[in-house]
């Protein structure tokens, strides 16, 4: 399927964005790694949508403006984008990072999102659940508790990355670090804040996340008010990379379902 | 003149003997367990001791520095150890290499326990400003991408508070104070001299020079110090002066015995414990996100420098990354590097490692008696 990219202008940052397909608009939010990128979970979702899948600020090919400095920054820069592209309101699907800004959007401007889809998404903390520290690991050990199956791994790094892919993977970290180094991966104040979403949800999660455990996909479900789950077996913390055709046909069902 | 300064690290020697194999580093991870305050206690005293001694030996400065949680250095907090020094020494300088800025919650804690420690010391501290290395980002739970700003910012609230009448307000990015009117004030005027030790990034060299601060080139190879020192000069050239010899420092490990053959079979293991023990440091533990800019780590990357813990013994002397001699040759050597660099202050870190007491203070004595003499008056 076609897809292009281009760039908008939000708020005078330089943005990136790949769009593709027909139809009502989803905006999808990138997980730490892989933005930039038009993965074939992208492909799945543009047969039925119009996807939009833009670089967070200081990842992929946009640029790191200096204003960002937690994760409300992205939130803003995300209603910003909306209001640049006319679009009065979007289903959103967000993935670990992706899914915190997508669950922050919806809380923020519950009247710009249509239907919610979390992922294995960031942004609350469940106590006495460990999560994996992106910020110490070498990035061999990251990529194992990324997935379940290793091999999946292949289609994120290349064998032998060149200097421009080690210095664009450690702008990415220092922008992540940026939004999420203390506290690590949450906002204190979200969880407490979820009630306020009013878009139908549906959290999906690997059963088998080493990074983010299910946990606190229990926690999503039992704050957000119109939330349901759906666990994905033998699947690891990046699913829509690991299990693509799954996750795209719930998605799918979810975001066309007549709901109740 | 050249000053001559005795440098302390304060390392924790007793590492197990399978720390090679089953620890990835003597940093962050290490687990803490393995420090024994009964023996810290004796180690204490005993480093203390050394930095006395060097004072009665004839050292014009002592120095201290600040690492956290890590085998490397046992001394989180300089300014004790500083404090621990001002009133059992009288002449000497007391060089803190230096409070890590950033690390702190709020600069104006340095900016009084400095005040205080230049006002009982009757003005011989020397306050040395440093980021503090990527590890201790990691181990305080500070935000590396930060790390830049906070120094700068957290530097001029602290210049401000030790040279300007007080109350008055500062309003940073991250350090925000209504009333700052650090009670005491230093003694020295207009300030304790601030020095910038470092590895080198070209952004910290280039706002060295343009402050006049003295650049010290902190255990490093000799090709290197050359290139850091030539970029602190072609700075200053540029900021409208040229750096004097007194700006400029060289921090080496060094070990002093009778002989060269001796000097080098007595401080061999304690080099290699200092090198590729203590400063085992893995890359993700060295550079976390943001701490260094995307500049500096694609010329780094592309000068293909390799970590020093990944050098022998063979190559780290080849490379000048410490001293080790007999006095004549040891003398020879720092004529040579003072022939390259110019520099004014030199700072020998003298207990390496795992050495004992015994060795560290017959190298100090050998140095203080036959090479301080004869480099003393060296380019004056």
């Amino acid at each position: 399927m076609a897809y292009r990219s281009e760039f908008v202008s939000v708020g005078g940052t330089r943005t990136h964005m790949i769009r593709g397909g027909r139809g009502t608009p989803l905006l999808v939010l990138h997980p730490e790694f892989g933005a930039g990128k038009w993965f074939p979970y992208h492909e799945g979702l543009a047969a039925q949508f119009h996807v939009l899948a833009p670089d967070h600020p200081g990842f992929g090919k946009t640029e790191r403006p200096d204003w960002l400095r937690d994760i409300d920054d992205v939130v803003f820069h995300y209603v910003e984008l909306l209001d640049a592209l006319s679009l009065e309101r979007v289903h959103v699907a967000g993935t670990s990072v992706g899914g915190w800004i997508a669950a922050e959007l919806a809380v923020a401007r519950p009247d710009r999102v249509g239907r919610l889809v979390l992922t294995a998404a960031a942004g609350i903390r469940v106590e006495g659940v460990t999560r994996f520290d992106v910020f110490i690991n070498p990035i061999e050990e990251t990529l194992l508790h990324l997935f379940h199956d290793p091999a999946r791994a292949a289609q994120l790094v290349p064998s032998t990355p060149t200097v421009d892919i080690v210095v664009q993977a450690y702008r990415e970290a220092g922008s992540l670090a940026r939004l999420a180094w203390n506290p690590y991966l949450y906002n204190p104040k979200l969880e407490r804040r979820l009630g306020r979403i009013s878009a139908p949800t549906l959290i999906l999660w690997g059963e088998n996340d080493r990074f983010l455990p299910s946990e606190h996909a229990k926690a999503f479900v039992s704050r957000i008010p119109d939330a349901r789950l759906h666990l994905i077996p033998d699947c690891g913390h990046l699913v829509p990379l690991e299990k693509t055709d799954e996750f795209v046909q719930e998605v799918r069902s979810f975001l066309s379902s007549d709901l109740q | 003149m050249i000053q001559f300064y005795y440098f302390h690290l304060m390392p924790w020697p007793h590492l197990p003997d399978d720390f090679d194999r089953q620890n990835s580093s003597s940093w962050v991870t290490l687990s803490n367990r393995l420090y024994d305050p009964k023996r810290g206690h004796a180690l204490y005293n005993e480093y203390l001791d050394e930095l006395e001694l060097a004072e009665q030996l004839g050292y014009d400065g002592l120095g201290v520095n600040e690492h956290h949680q890590s085998a490397y250095g046992t001394m989180p907090s300089p300014n004790l150890m500083a404090a621990a020094l001002v009133r059992r020494t009288s002449r000497a300088k007391i060089a803190i290499l230096g409070n890590a800025l950033p690390l702190r919650d709020h600069p104006l804690r340095v900016a009084e326990e400095v005040a205080m420690l230049d006002v009982m010391s009757g003005g011989r501290i020397v306050s040395g400003f440093v980021r503090g290395i990527g590890c201790e980002y990691l181990s305080l739970g500070v935000n590396p991408t930060d790390s830049r700003e906070r120094f700068y910012e957290a530097h001029n609230l602290i210049l401000r508070a030790w040279t300007e009448d007080g109350p008055f307000s500062f309003e940073g990015k991250h350090y925000q104070v209504r009333y700052a009117n650090v009670w005491p004030r230093p003694l020295q005027r207009p300030h304790p001299p601030i020095w910038l030790p470092s590895q080198g990034s070209n952004e910290t060299i280039e706002w060295a020079a343009q402050h006049r601060y003295p650049f010290v080139s902190v255990f490093t190879s000799a090709a290197q110090s050359r290139r850091l020192v030539n970029e602190y000069k072609a700075a200053a050239e540029l900021a409208g002066y040229s750096a004097p010899r007194s700006q400029i420092g060289c921090a080496l490990p060094i070990y002093v015995a009778e002989t060269d053959e001796r000097a080098r079979n007595e401080a061999r293991p304690h080099i290699e414990w200092l090198f590729h023990r203590g400063l085992k440091i893995p890359p993700h533990f060295l550079l976390p996100p943001g701490y260094i800019t995307e500049n500096s780590l694609r010329k780094f990357i592309g000068t293909g420098l390799r970590h020093p813990s990944e050098l022998s013994f063979e190559e780290l002397d080849a490379g000048g990354y410490f001293l080790v001699g007999s006095a004549r040759t040891i003398a020879d050597r720092l004529a040579d590097i003072h022939a390259s660099l110019g520099f004014g202050i030199f700072i020998g870190a003298g207990r390496i490692g795992d050495m004992s007491h015994d060795k560290a203070v017959k190298s100090m004595e050998l140095f203080a008696r036959e090479v301080i003499p004869k480099l003393r008056g060296i380019g004056s």
